[in-house]
């Protein structure tokens, strides 16, 4: 699985895109958790192929996780 | 209703249109400027960056769901991502619909929600961080 993080998640995760083993089961909480084990998720929102997902809910097939800080745009 | 969404590095330019339709009574074109100060202090530009295909994607759901409410023709979007400088437009927004009301509530929420779901971050430089004219500071 690919892995993104954006903005303030890159400075707080340490990479902007990672290529990880994952299982179907895994939730994207425990992919993070895993790969950065002391990076807080306060504040930060989860992404699963391109959808807002819930940090406790299995990412099933997918293929690219992302990591969201609040957004900015306008 | 028709949705154009577009992301773009380069300076937003106003669409080609075409003429509108018997009906449509309103047209209201929105363009979001870089302001010179940011939270009270002065600034050279704005970097945006984007998850794109997610924005997209989020933009056609937020403007989906308030055709619902209300009803337009079409729907132009174009957000600037990259090193906007100061007095350009980092968002384009243009809505045709049948009464001006649909449009100007349209366009307020439109922007509300972005504001609010769509992937998109903005950082501001300053102007001392400013080395060559055009170039943004984040850049190096």
């Amino acid at each position: 699985m690919k892995v993104l993080a954006f903005a303030a998640a890159r400075e707080r995760a340490g990479f902007a895109e990672l290529e990880i083993p994952v299982n179907p089961s895994d939730t994207p909480r425990a992919i993070l958790t895993r790969i950065a084990p002391h990076m807080s998720l306060a504040d930060l929102r989860a992404a699963v192929d391109y959808e807002y997902w819930d940090w406790d809910t299995p990412i099933g097939a997918a293929a690219e996780l992302a990591v969201i800080p609040p957004v900015s745009g306008g | 209703m028709e949705t154009y969404i577009a992301f773009t590095s380069e300076p937003i330019v106003s669409p080609a249109a075409g003429s509108a339709g018997r009906e449509i009574g309103a047209e209201l074109e929105f363009h979001g400027i870089v302001r010179e100060t940011e939270h009270g202090a002065a600034i050279a530009g704005l970097q945006y960056e984007a998850y794109v295909p997610m924005a997209e994607r989020e933009i056609a759901r937020i403007i989906a769901g308030l055709n619902t409410q209300w009803p337009c023709e079409t729907v132009w979007f174009i957000h600037r991502i990259g090193w906007v400088p100061v007095g350009e437009p980092s968002l384009y927004i243009r809505i045709r619909s049948s009464h001006r009301q649909q449009a100007f509530h349209f366009c307020m929420a439109l922007i509300d929600q972005l504001k609010t779901d769509a992937p998109i971050w903005k950082r501001a430089a300053l102007p001392e961080n400013i080395s060559q004219p055009g170039r943004s500071p984040l850049d190096s």
